[in-house]
């Protein structure tokens, strides 16, 4: 049996706020940990949107655990599921290209068009000097972070690892995925959702919470091999699952039949984030944890699936 | 106890080989050549800066519907190295084999011809959408090759290539796969050109690392993986081994999102990082080969992280980079670099740093200028360090 991975600080957010109020207290708190990182350097204004998100995720789960903030230190990395959520900002740089020529080109935005700025912000903003990952994975993406820094954690490349995916659902990603094909995400939002991980002798002030296992797999038997890989990872039979919580799924019957395959019997719900592509799979472990359907120490089974990327799955558990 | 990480297979494609031969890129390497040149790819006249390392874009497409050239590229080295280290696509034991791909840009360029056709009121071609997703790549290869194992699409900006080995490494060191190939991809595009133009950090000309005349990058493109194997997985096959990935670390500098520490301090615990990982001493490197991207802030930066992160090694050690040959391909720069470690230990051969005509006294190392040099190369570091403050290091050895 593999070690489980303890959960020490959750942070989530999502967009569109309920109510204006809501925005400004959001945009309010970015303010207060711009200012409390001592980094006015940094205004607010030049944070776009989704660093906004994954900056606000990052903090709640650092300070949940109790880590000084800024960190300093190498032991601490970063690792974040970012895939559609810079398609838009693409998108509007490249079109001030076509409309302008090179004065189109934004020194200022450029850097966002590249994948790994977020997890760089948050490193930069929080000073933490470990492996910094970005990965794209489309709607696993967030599930491959975790999975990642489970692993680094196990074999001791990191003693803490801030985990995750982040997303911004922007009109542009749904206009050009409609001519694609079929889409999980149907309106523009956006959310993250980090979690600070740590080992299993790793001290933080948080609950029990614990990922017990994680796996992966591709091709026609995806989602069968990912929760047989999850459950082997975790030493648990399929009948100790008490719950399964799926996230984006990009072939839900398919994904209904390999569960069945392995041995899954327990009751399916659907995350209500599973619109939020690369953040569904961490909204939906959180959601898992936080707010456990048959009691804290009842495992979950949460699930996910990309049409290009594969599947994924993660056996967790409440705390106390 | 960690599993030996073997090496069995190299393929790259580069503008010195857009067939993806391997002896044609390394002879160019070796005999000094450059292939930065006018840019074909877009129209650049607009633009302060036009010059580029591309591979021939025709050469690519083999006569069939427009394909995203970063797409082409990786699968092309992708069949190279499966063949090059004798693996059938869709042989083997696909649960225990995956794929791990770096890049920057994915399907950028695909996204561009859609963007330009919206632009211009034509209609927006769905089938380039389909190839812009940056996990395109790695799940089209995997698919190729049959592998159900672990895919990801790993995007470190210019450490990408580097990090997809190293991430590949550790999965076969720690028994979770047997068989993994890794590598990175990424073609030139306008976008990318555009940006690092506005920043003002390409060269007008020529690509001269480390020397006191540099003037900044040039965009190049290619496509570099190696096949890692477990080799209990290679002995039953009876393949032959090109080295060992003996160890990585990533660090990040926590400093700015595009300009590196002033004084390397990532990219310094990266290298120290690696060389524990391995359990390798300094004085064990051969070789390094070296981000040198030709950027002012860049190869001072890097010359003092070398100082920091080898110790006194540093400065008796042969250290060249390709980029001034190959320009900056980005997420397929780490791995194109790999392939140059294991070329150099497979020869006794280290390429020189193309261009480097006037040393510059703030890098005071042994950059090889003019000619490449013969020197027996057992262990080998390689580099690489990327915007956002990423950093990755390498650790390659031959086989005893």
């Amino acid at each position: 049996m593999s070690a489980p991975i303890r959960i020490l600080g959750v942070g989530s957010v999502g967009v569109p706020d309920a109510t204006p109020a809501e925005a400004d207290a959001r945009a309010g708190r970015l303010r207060a940990v711009l200012t409390g990182l001592s980094a006015d350097g940094v205004p607010a204004r030049l944070i776009h949107g989704i660093e906004e998100l994954a900056i606000l995720a990052a903090h709640e789960a650092l300070r949940q655990a109790g880590v000084p903030m800024p960190y300093r230190g190498d032991d601490l990395g970063v690792v974040l599921g970012v895939e559609e959520g810079i398609d838009g900002i693409k998108a509007r740089y490249y079109q001030g290209i076509l409309a302008d020529g090179p004065l189109g080109a934004s020194p200022l935005t450029f850097p966002l068009t590249t994948p790994n700025t977020i997890a760089s912000r948050i490193s930069i903003l929080f000073d933490l000097r470990g492996e910094t990952l970005t990965l794209g994975g489309g709607n696993v993406a967030g599930a491959q972070a975790l999975g990642l820094a489970v692993r680094a954690l196990r074999d001791g490349h990191a003693a803490m690892a801030l985990a995750g995916g982040v997303t911004s659902v922007e009109p542009e990603f749904l206009e050009a995925a409609s001519l694609v094909g079929p889409s999980q995400c149907g309106s523009p939002g956006g959310g993250a959702c980090l979690f600070l991980l740590g080992g299993s002798g790793s001290a933080g002030s948080a609950g029990g919470e614990q990922v017990l296992g994680y796996g992966e797999g591709f091709g026609p038997n995806a989602m069968h091999d990912a929760v047989r890989a999850c459950l082997e990872d975790a030493a648990l039979s399929p009948d100790t699952i008490g719950v399964v919580r799926a996230a984006a799924v990009c072939d839900w019957p398919s994904a209904a039949r390999a569960l069945r395959r392995v041995g899954i019997s327990a009751n399916v719900t659907r995350s209500p984030s599973s619109g939020l592509c690369s953040a569904s799979f961490p909204l939906a472990v959180a959601e898992a944890v936080e707010q456990p359907a048959l009691g804290a120490h009842v495992p979950v089974l949460v699930v996910g699936s990309d049409c290009l990327a594969g599947a994924a799955a993660a056996v967790v558990q409440g705390g106390p | 106890m960690r599993e030996p990480v073997l090496v069995t297979g190299i393929g790259v494609v580069s503008p010195f080989n857009p067939n993806g031969d391997r002896e044609p890129f390394w002879e160019s390497l070796c005999a000094g050549e450059t292939a930065v040149g006018a840019i074909r790819s877009f129209d650049a006249s607009a633009y302060p800066c036009r010059v580029a390392a591309e591979v021939d874009r025709e050469s690519l497409q083999n006569g069939r519907a427009p394909a995203d050239p970063a797409l082409c590229m990786a699968e092309r080295a992708f069949k190279r190295a499966l063949e090059h280290a004798g693996i059938a696509p869709g042989n083997g034991a696909p649960r225990r084999a995956g794929i791990i791909v770096g890049t920057v840009l994915g399907g950028t360029a695909s996204g561009e011809r859609y963007l330009r056709a919206r632009a211009h009121g034509a209609p927006g071609a769905a089938e380039a959408l389909a190839q812009y997703p940056l996990r395109v790549a790695a799940g089209a290869l995997a698919e190729t090759a049959g592998f159900t194992g672990p895919v990801l699409t790993v995007s470190t900006a210019c450490a990408s290539g580097t990090d997809a080995i190293g991430l590949a490494y550790r999965r076969i060191a720690s028994g979770t796969a047997d068989i993994m190939v890794a590598g990175g991809v990424d073609a030139v595009c306008e976008l990318s050109f555009s940006g690092f133009c506005a920043l003002r950090a390409l060269t007008p000309d020529r690509v001269r690392p480390f020397s006191r005349n540099r003037t900044g990058l040039a965009l190049g493109e290619g496509a570099a993986f190696l096949v890692l194997e477990r080799e209990g997985s290679a002995r039953k096959r009876a393949a032959r081994s090109l080295g060992l990935i003996a160890g990585y670390a990533a660090r990040a500098d926590a400093f700015h999102l595009t300009a590196p520490h002033r004084d390397g301090r990532g990219l310094a615990a990266a290298v120290k990082g690696a060389l524990q990982d391995g359990a390798v001493g300094a004085d064990e490197i051969d070789y390094v080969s070296a981000h040198g991207t030709g950027t002012p802030y860049n190869d001072r930066m890097e010359t003092l992280a070398l100082k920091t992160g080898l110790g006194a090694r540093a400065a008796r050690v042969p250290i060249s980079s390709v980029k001034g040959a190959l320009g900056h391909a980005f997420g397929a720069a780490g791995a194109i670099e790999a392939v140059v470690c294991l070329l150099a230990i497979r020869d006794g051969l280290v390429p020189p740093t193309a261009n480097l005509e006037e040393p510059d006294p703030e890098c005071d190392l042994d950059f090889v200028p003019g000619r490449a040099r013969r020197v027996t190369v057992r262990t080998a570091l390689t580099v690489s360090a990327g915007f956002g403050g990423q950093n990755a290091a390498l650790v390659i050895r031959g086989c005893p």
